[in-house]
């Protein structure tokens, strides 16, 4: 299968600290990949590198056949308009009411009628299981929702790949729960490419077509999530043992 | 120890830094403004917010700064029975020097740190990173607007603030220095002149520039979550107060250059 995402000996450093070791891997279309790692071991850098908010300082990185790591920050416009990212904090603009916020993509790339972004948003706000909160500030509703809202934004603009920044973190274990199924289920719906960054083993085991484990900038192990309940490394038991007790 | 380890070296080149950032940044600034265009509502909502937030301030701190000055010349003068260039000299003081500064200061308080807690915060919960990855320019969507409303309304701000120091000396003149008004105004076209207006104009536009482009600066490059925000406040508030009272003086040095020049000396 084609890879939509490819990473080819990626090093990034953060002055005297190298933070990614020369990172190779590839995510196939349509695949959903899981990366797993302690905090501080480059997970997110791994996404932002991806989105163009950091570069590389050695390597390649290939998206949908391009490569992108040395590309323009002002070129950078169509590579960013096949990946949505989602935040680890909500990141909704609080001048802005709901529907502004889903709807600030598609009003900067598409030239639609406003009848028209407000079916978009409506749409996607429905994927996510929102309806009436259009109309209320980001402040009047519960954190799960901001993300859930979050995720409708990023959803809004059409990406091909959909990258997720620990995203359930600081949610109860039930809207943990919902947020995860929502992630698996628009990865389906909507066809996407996903690659999920968070710390936890359970959220990995229930929707990741390939789990991938970092640690001190290095891929440490990878597989499906039944070959990764066979790894006895270390590490990775740990992440295993912490998702049984949990 | 290297010698760049060396307490006023290393605070040295991290000035140096500072004022290379904040040159960078209004040159991106300046960049997408000729790229993309100013965005007009967004621009025109800042100069509301800026102005109807400090508006109060500003006119009541202008008006005490002229009754102030009023008060401090009256003791001088009234010694060399002088109390009929009251007006003129308090006026001028206030409108040259001492209105724009400390309206200035008001307004770096105010405005400034109001501005760079406002985009720190959009900047630690990654608002900012947010707009760039849905393809659009941070600085097209809230710097631009930001650095232009901020020196429209702060400009306008302080010229309310001198309109009403100007206010604010005179009814000080009357209830202090027991003068009428119109002994207290027959001196102010004799020693405030069009160089006088000229000049306090021209330190209310460079206050203004400073203060919207350091704020927006300080606040853009925030890092390191909820004291992060902290320190770009205060940074915001200690780097505006010290480039207004640089810009002070360099802009006193200027106009008196133009006025030699002019005069012929």
């Amino acid at each position: 299968m084609k890879a939509m995402i490819s990473f080819k000996n990626i090093v990034k450093r953060f002055g005297p600290r190298t933070v990614l070791k020369g990172i190779s891997f590839d995510v196939a279309e349509g695949e959903i990949l899981f990366v797993l790692g302690t905090s501080g071991t480059g997970k997110s850098v791994l996404l932002k590198n991806i989105v163009g908010l950091m570069r590389p300082d050695e390597g390649e990185i290939w998206i949908d056949g391009q490569e992108v790591s040395r590309i323009p920050e002002d070129d950078y416009l169509p590579v960013r308009k096949k990946c949505g990212m989602v935040f680890q904090h909500p990141a909704l603009f609080d001048s802005m009411t709901i529907f502004d916020n889903v709807a600030f993509g598609v009003r900067r790339h598409e030239d639609l009628p406003e009848d028209q972004v407000g079916e978009r948003v409506t749409r996607c706000l429905q994927l996510v299981n929102l309806s009436g909160v259009e109309q209320k500030m980001p402040g009047e509703i519960s954190y799960g929702m901001q993300k859930r809202v979050s995720l409708a934004r990023t959803v809004a603009v059409g990406p091909k790949i959909l990258l997720f920044d620990e995203p359930t973190t600081g949610l109860d274990p039930v809207t943990t729960s919902a947020v995860n199924q929502l992630i698996k289920d628009l990865s389906r719906s909507l066809k996407t490419t996903s690659m999920v960054v968070s710390h936890d083993m359970r959220c990995a085991l229930e929707i990741a077509d390939r789990i991938m484990v970092l640690d001190q900038g290095h891929i440490i192990a990878q597989g499906t999530p039944e070959e990764l309940k066979r790894s006895e490394h270390p590490l990775v038991r740990d992440f295993l043992d912490e998702a049984v007790n949990a | 120890m290297t010698w760049t380890r060396l307490p006023f070296i290393a605070g040295g080149i991290a000035i140096l830094e500072d004022i290379g950032g904040c040159l960078l940044f209004v040159g991106e600034a300046f960049r997408t403004a000729l790229k993309r265009g100013i965005p007009v509502h967004e621009t025109f909502v800042q100069i509301w917010k800026v102005t109807m937030q400090s508006f109060s301030t500003t006119a009541l701190a202008g008006f005490f700064v002229g009754a102030l000055m009023t008060v401090q010349f009256s003791l001088l003068v009234r010694n060399f029975g002088a109390l009929g260039f009251l007006g003129g000299l308090s006026t001028s003081a206030t409108i040259r020097e001492v209105g724009p500064l400390l309206i200035a200061f008001m307004l770096s308080g105010k405005v400034g740190a109001y501005t760079s807690a406002e985009l720190g915060t959009m900047r630690v919960t990654e608002q900012i990173d947010a707009i760039r990855c849905l393809g659009a320019s941070p600085f097209q969507e809230i710097i631009l607007p930001r650095i232009v409303g901020i020196i429209i309304s702060s400009f306008f701000l302080l010229l309310v603030g001198l309109m009403m120091s100007i206010a604010g000396g005179l009814l000080l003149g009357i209830l202090f220095a027991h003068i009428n008004s119109d002994e207290y105004l027959r001196n102010v076209p004799t020693i405030v002149n069009a160089f006088s207006i000229g000049t306090g104009l021209f330190k209310c536009l460079v206050f203004a520039i400073l203060l919207a482009t350091i704020c927006t600066y300080k606040g853009y490059s925030t890092t390191g979550g909820s004291k992060g925000v902290g320190q770009s406040v205060v940074a915001t508030a200690v780097s505006t107060m010290v480039g207004i009272v640089v810009a002070d003086w360099v802009t006193s040095v200027i106009s008196e250059a133009i006025l030699n020049l002019a005069v012929g000396r």
